[in-house]
């Protein structure tokens, strides 16, 4: 039985952080530090024809300028490097980087912004990725051939498609021919932003040795250290990135964003730094936003149930520049026919240029739209047949040991008692003896989804643990604390394992000069990959223990115990000494020591990048009670039950405070967020009061639990599951308010109009078959 | 320098200290309490007024400083998350947000703290609705706020028992 994993200790970074005193991105100040401000292209798709920036140059506290002309041949992007610094010759998004300043001040280098003259011719653009894939689309990336990119983009040449990802088992259409019934529907989900309330920014400084270090709130150092030398390649061949804390990430806040405008600035205010900060219109426009699709399902279903065929089609908004839209793709096609057994599956997943903002990793990497899709399909049909939407799910969803939609076995499966929970939870066998319009004259309506996520297989996660002298450890990882507990969690994991004091732990900023690689701190994957290398790191630490007090006892390592912290000859307790006595013993003029550890799945090493099976499956359902006003067509959710599969709760306070946090984030993305950009490309509504993020006002009753479907290669049975908690609460709002009211809505958010137009709609066809 | 701006010396307190600072008419308080009173707690998410993280308590009434000119500041109280320990001792309100695990990035959190704190001055007995408003104009995206108005309704109980 454990001692303190599996226990809700407070977070250890929570005093500082009420205090004000933690450091994030913009809080980092330095000596002779210059401000950066961007110029930035009003149009969608325009050829430069000239960038005149003597003014701005010679405006007094104007210390650089920079166009994308003096940054020949940088390129970046994880998938496909496509993205310059800087735009050079064409610009291909609204708010694309043009120019960028360092000056003294802040007002300073905005003043100076608009003393740089640029002259566009504007070219032909496309903001809808439908048609974008049609032959006469105006080609945004006419050298996309020409770039350098990972080996499993299947990009269509003389297109804006990037990349095409496709998923057989079984045979399709003999599938629909074995089914009795057969449903085909389009979804689409909108583009929406993470909506983290800290703005991206970065600090970077190329000092007199010409050794670059970048300071930021990114989710992945070693990863961005990485972008950068691959983009940069001689200009800059010493980089150092340190990872400050993140005010909220999502998935928003990795890769090369406001670091690109701070380095190239550095290189030429060498040696002083220069920060960046973007404002909020900046972070809508130019940061990362979630990959709006259309996605095309079909499913063969037996009559009483049970799935036979599932076709899905999904096109992949990726905007003007391909990031991770990609992998994305590749991903979570993988992902598109949901959590159940079905033999014949046909998945295609298209990732689509536009001149639309970027799109990249969002929580849920693309699950979130499938899950909209699969979700609501299954009402439909749940409905169609007169089945219970939970008997339904309950006799498709995926158990232990069941072979998924892709061909691939899986293992620590709790996707069937996530359901069962967010069903008791919200009454779901109680709610037919509700009545059906609320006092105050609204309709009740209840619905319920279920989803998946998968992990990116293979990464690797290095850690190293030094235990001091004094009894003081210092965990030192790259992993980042981006709000979602890893400090804790780890911290957690390595007391466990080393039987020490939580108390006792530090932890390390993640940099990239000192923690060793790690992956990334996305995909869910901290708790399992930096977890069993800090697993590893602590019992590499007790080892030593052990030759020391081998040592110091004159016998073998054979021969001593190690338990609760202590080490001595087995049998004779009393004699034990604590590791930090161990240490005194034996090096009076002072010692550490050191542990490692380097975790990479085993049946991974000697397999391509994003070669191998997901490593792990996360799960989730959701169950949502609803009100619906057919006068003003508001849904307002009451109630929504929320359940997550997590292999094992390290933390359970941490568990349900990504529940939590997951229903209120879902809620936003159903009922109140859109990026709404016109047909010439522009955001209209680049700010916090015309984009509406749910406030305290608008979260619903929260019933959160979860699920341990225990994963026996994880540490203590962890998987993850942060991104797996918004999925399912979509569908489970879209289908109460059917329940409800009786429309099927298809399109993401969930507007008032848009059900006052459905409600209208279904009036209209009423009268209709009436006076027939 | 190339941008030109009037000063104007003001006189106001700041977390129980008195100040004298010359600033520019165009700073906002905001401004000067990050970039020259080294005071980072307070955080810029948006300077519109939307977001909150940037709230601080002026004359004891909740603010967003992105919208506070600092002269307008003159003659006044203002405090900031830094001021609410008093001699290293943590405040009710960030006593219960740690224990009620309201804090996940932290990164709404000073300007949390800042409207819950002026709300409880003003209404020692708040019921869940009135908590909830009292922070309407504070984003999270963290939390989905649960624990948040457990932590202020618990801190409100704690200092009614104080009494």
């Amino acid at each position: 039985m454990e001692k303190i994993v599996g226990k809700p200790i407070t977070r250890v970074d929570v005093v500082d952080k009420v205090r004000g005193a933690a450091v994030y991105g913009a809080d980092v100040k330095l000596p002779e530090m210059l401000h950066g401000a961007v110029l930035r292209s009003p149009h969608a798709h325009a050829r430069i024809v000239s960038v005149d920036v003597s003014g701005a140059e010679a405006l007094p506290g104007v210390r650089a300028v920079v166009i994308g002309e003096n940054l020949p041949g940088v390129l970046t992007g994880e998938a496909i490097r496509d993205m310059p610094f800087i735009a050079r010759g064409r610009v291909r998004f609204v708010g694309e980087p043009v120019a960028a300043v360092a000056a003294e001040d802040e007002a300073t280098a905005l003043q100076a912004l608009d003393k740089i003259k640029v002259v566009y011719e504007p070219l032909p653009s496309v903001v809808n990725a439908v048609k974008a894939m049609t032959a006469d689309a105006p080609l945004i990336h006419p050298e996309m051939m020409t770039y350098a990119r990972i080996g499993i983009l299947n990009p269509v040449s003389d297109s804006n498609i990037v990349t095409v990802n496709e998923y057989r088992q079984g045979n399709i259409e003999q599938g629909f021919q074995e089914s009795d019934y057969v449903f085909e529907n389009e979804f689409q989900t909108q583009m929406v932003q993470h909506g983290a309330i800290e703005p991206h920014c970065a600090v970077a400084q190329m000092d007199a040795a010409r050794k670059l270090t970048v300071w930021t709130p990114n989710d992945s150092p070693h990863r961005l250290r990485k972008d950068l030398l691959d983009s940069l390649g001689a200009a800059c061949s010493h980089i150092r990135v340190i990872s400050t804390f993140v005010g909220g990430g999502f998935g928003g806040k990795g890769g090369v964003k406001a670091e690109a405008i701070a380095i190239a600035l550095a290189l030429k205010t060498c040696p002083r730094p220069v920060k960046v900060v973007y404002n909020r219109a900046e972070v809508f426009l130019a940061s990362l936003v979630k990959h709006a699709t259309v996605i095309k399902i079909k499913t063969g279903v037996k009559r009483d149930g049970v799935l036979v065929a599932r076709q899905v089609e999904i096109v992949w908004d990726t905007g003007a520049y391909a990031e991770k839209g990609p992998v994305v793709c590749s991903q979570a096609t993988a992902a598109a026919a949901g959590p159940y057994r079905i033999p014949h599956i046909h998945l295609k997943g298209s990732c689509v240029y536009t001149n639309r903002m970027v799109a990249g990793a969002y929580r849920g990497y693309g699950t979130p739209q499938l899950a909209w899709a699969h979700e609501s399909q299954m009402d439909i049909i749940s409905r169609k047949l007169g089945l219970d939407p939970l008997e339904i799910r309950l006799k498709n969803v995926l158990r232990e040991g069941d072979v998924n939609p892709i061909g691939n076995p899986v293992h620590s499966v709790g996707v069937a008692d996530c359901l069962l929970q967010a069903a008791r939870d919200v009454g779901w066998k109680e709610r037919k003896e509700l009545s059906r319009v609320t006092p105050e004259g609204r309709y009740r309506g209840f619905g319920m989804g279920c989803s998946t996520k998968n992990t990116k297989t293979p990464s690797g996660s290095g850690a190293v643990i030094y235990f001091h002298q004094d009894g003081r450890i210092m965990i030192a990882t790259a992993s980042v604390e981006v709000g979602q507990g890893a400090r804790t969690v780890l911290a957690q994991i390595v007391a466990e394992a080393l039987e020490v004091p939580v108390e006792s732990i530090s932890y390390s900023a993640p940099d990239t000069d000192f923690t060793p690689f790690d992956a990334s701190t996305t995909s869910s994957r901290t708790t399992f990959h930096m977890g069993n290398a800090l697993k590893m790191a602590a019992e590499d630490v007790k080892e030593q223990f052990v030759q020391l007090a081998a040592e110091i006892f004159n016998c073998t390592p054979q021969e001593i115990e190690a338990a609760g912290g202590r080490v001595g000859p087995a049998g004779r307790p009393g004699e034990a000494l604590t590791y930090v006595e161990a240490l005194r013993r034996q090096f009076a003029a002072g010692a550490c020591v050191i542990g490692r550890g380097f975790y990479y799945p085993p049946e991974a090493r000697g397999k391509a990048f994003h070669g191998s099976p997901s490593l792990f499956w996360m799960y989730g359902a959701h169950a949502a009670e609803v009100e619906v006003d057919t006068e003003t067509g508001r849904v307002e959710v009451t109630r929504l039950a929320a359940a997550i599969d997590v292999g094992r709760a390290i933390n359970p306070t941490n568990c349900l405070q990504q529940i939590e946090s997951g229903v209120v984030h879902a809620v936003g993305t159903t009922l109140l967020e859109d990026m709404v950009v016109d047909e010439n490309g522009r955001l209209l509504n680049p700010n916090l009061h015309d984009y509406k993020m749910p406030t305290a006002m608008d979260a619903p009753e929260i019933l959160p639990s979860f699920v341990e479907a225990y994963h026996r290669e994880g540490p203590y049975g962890a998987k993850g599951m942060g991104e797996v908690v918004t999925n399912s609460a979509m569908a489970a709002i879209g289908n109460a308010v059917e329940d409800a009211v009786g429309v099927r809505l298809t399109e993401l958010p969930l507007t008032a109009e848009k059900v006052c137009a459905a409600l209208k709609e279904k009036k209209r066809q009423n009268d209709a078959k009436k006076r027939i | 320098m190339a941008a030109r701006f009037r000063k104007k010396t003001i006189d106001f307190r700041l977390n129980g200290v008195s100040y004298t600072r010359e600033v520019k008419t165009r700073q906002t308080l905001l401004e000067v309490l990050r970039d020259e009173l080294g005071l980072m707690g307070t955080k810029v998410g948006c300077e519109s007024g939307d977001c909150g993280s940037c709230t601080v308590l002026l004359n004891g009434k909740p603010v967003n400083s992105c919208l506070v000119l600092a002269v307008q500041a003159d003659g006044c109280e203002v405090i900031t998350v830094e001021g609410l320990e008093k001699n290293g001792k943590l405040d009710s309100l960030q006593q219960t947000f740690i224990e009620e695990g309201a804090v996940q990035c932290g990164f709404c959190t000073p300007g949390m703290l800042m409207s819950a704190k002026g709300l409880l001055d003003e209404n020692p007995a708040p019921t869940e609705a009135d908590v909830r408003r009292g922070i309407a104009g504070n984003l999270c995206r963290c939390t989905g706020y649960v624990r948040i108005v457990k932590a202020i309704q618990k801190a409100a109980e704690t200092e009614r028992g104080h009494r």
